[in-house]
């Protein structure tokens, strides 16, 4: 028997991939985004004490989109891809 | 060799239907009831009900996939929908991808929420979808189906694999299926698709990521402004997102609470008006903490009232049921939109 796969569909226009020169998270300009539900600043804060352990903070920063249910926009998505090598994001509760 | 993932169609030689429903959940394509296999040839009958639709569909977040239009039979005929259901399955599926219904945040929220599925206009009569009693509940291959059907492609389609993309914290019975039609037959007021525009004889499906619905009971009182007391005091609730107050939800009256709101010389701007203005939910119900989120994402209350929705439009308004003195609230996930969309049929 010859069945269709419920899951088959192509690939959306747009979703080429490029090669990335890997992340240094000991010195590198990281984002830590934070999805903006309750807590979600509380705990990148945590986790930005945790990296300051072996390596200098001043260029972490925190970034935040406006509503936890919308996606965040592609303006600060852009921001982000342009100003930072990575991003620890929040997410969840 | 292709994985089974990449491959349109998948010969699995002369499994009988035990062997496939195993081999199917084995795929994680099921949501955990018996399903029918999407042989060809069933699902070219599908597709030849919608060959008036040539439309692509953009890609399904949040998998990013553009689906083929036997994918999407594939999974209606999993359901158990007849082929004539699949015109509807569409329709709602492009409603699901209007950019404001927000798919990719209410697949992948804690909230419960599950496209609520209502059908207006001939197409419930043509295809036997329930708008009378026990509309909501069980008994209907159109309505069982047709929300099963959703469902699954969001699953095996959008990638809403439930403990991974779909995060949500309890789920919800209406993730199986949410599927009704509109009773328009004893609707004293306008059938809701004509109050989005469309003409009374448009067949249209209308979507909203909703709760499963909250009744209404008012037995006691004989007065609309009695039903709307009621009404607004049980959609005043602290717990459900409407009270983020940026989304919309739905109001569901019974034919006998509508007679008696007609009677009274409620029209549904009217209704609207008033539900907006009773159901607000005052400080002393919700937690300081709480309270202090809300403000803090921008939902501010009017003095010491917390609205339920951004405005009276986004109550929505109309009548589904059989005999008895039951409506019922629908809240949706609140970062989304009501979308309509006519059946291509």
């Amino acid at each position: 028997m010859r069945i269709f796969n419920p899951t088959f569909g192509l690939s959306a226009a747009g979703g080429e991939t490029m090669a990335l020169k890997p992340v240094n998270w000991k010195s590198d300009a990281i984002a830590l985004f934070s999805n903006s539900k309750p807590n979600a600043r509380e705990l990148l804060d945590g986790i930005r004490s945790k990296l300051g352990a072996f390596r200098p903070v001043e260029n972490i920063n925190f970034v935040a989109k406006n509503s936890a249910s919308q996606p965040a926009p592609k303006d600060l998505i852009e921001e982000v891809a342009a100003k930072y090598r990575g991003a620890l994001l929040a997410i969840a509760d | 060799m292709k994985d089974i993932a990449e491959q349109e169609v998948i010969d699995i030689g002369d499994l009988d239907i035990d062997g496939f429903n195993a081999f199917a959940l084995e795929q994680g394509w099921g949501d955990g009831m018996p399903l029918y296999p999407p042989t060809e040839a069933k699902v070219a009958q599908f597709v030849d009900t919608v060959r008036g639709d040539n439309r692509p569909f953009a890609p399904v977040p949040p998998r990013q996939i553009v689906p083929t239009v036997q994918a999407l039979a594939a999974n209606a005929v999993m359901a158990g929908c007849k082929p004539e259901y699949f015109p509807v399955v569409t329709a709602a599926l492009r409603g699901l991808l209007d950019p404001d219904y927000n798919l990719h945040g209410n697949l992948a929220t804690t909230h419960s929420c599950a496209p609520m599925v209502m059908v207006s206009g001939p197409a419930r009569q043509d295809l036997k979808i329930n708008f009378g009693s026990n509309c909501f509940g069980q008994g209907w291959q159109a309505n069982a189906t047709i929300g099963r059907a959703v469902g699954l492609i969001l699953l095996n389609v959008a990638g809403a694999k439930p403990g991974e993309m779909d995060r949500s914290t309890q789920g919800n019975p209406a993730k199986y299926t949410f599927c009704f039609g509109e009773n328009e037959e004893e609707n004293p007021w306008t059938p809701y698709h004509v109050q989005r525009g469309f003409a009374l004889t448009d067949s249209v499906v209308t979507v909203m990521s909703g709760e499963g619905p909250h009744n209404l009971n008012d037995h006691g009182s004989t007065t609309g402004d009695g039903l709307l007391t009621t009404f607004a005091g049980s959609m005043a609730t602290p717990g459900a997102n409407t009270i983020y107050g940026k989304g919309p939800c739905f109001v569901i009256i019974g034919p006998e609470h509508a007679a008696t709101l007609a009677r009274d010389g409620y029209t549904i701007e009217s209704i609207r008006d008033e539900l907006f203005k009773r159901s607000r939910v005052h400080a002393s119900r919700i937690s300081k903490e709480n309270q202090e989120t809300y403000i803090s994402t921008g939902h501010k209350p009017d003095g010491d009232w917390f609205a339920i929705a951004r405005s009276p439009q986004d109550i929505h308004v109309t009548v589904a049921g059989g005999p008895g003195k039951h409506s019922a609230f629908i809240p949706s996930f609140g970062g989304t939109t009501v979308a309509s969309v006519r059946i291509a049929r």
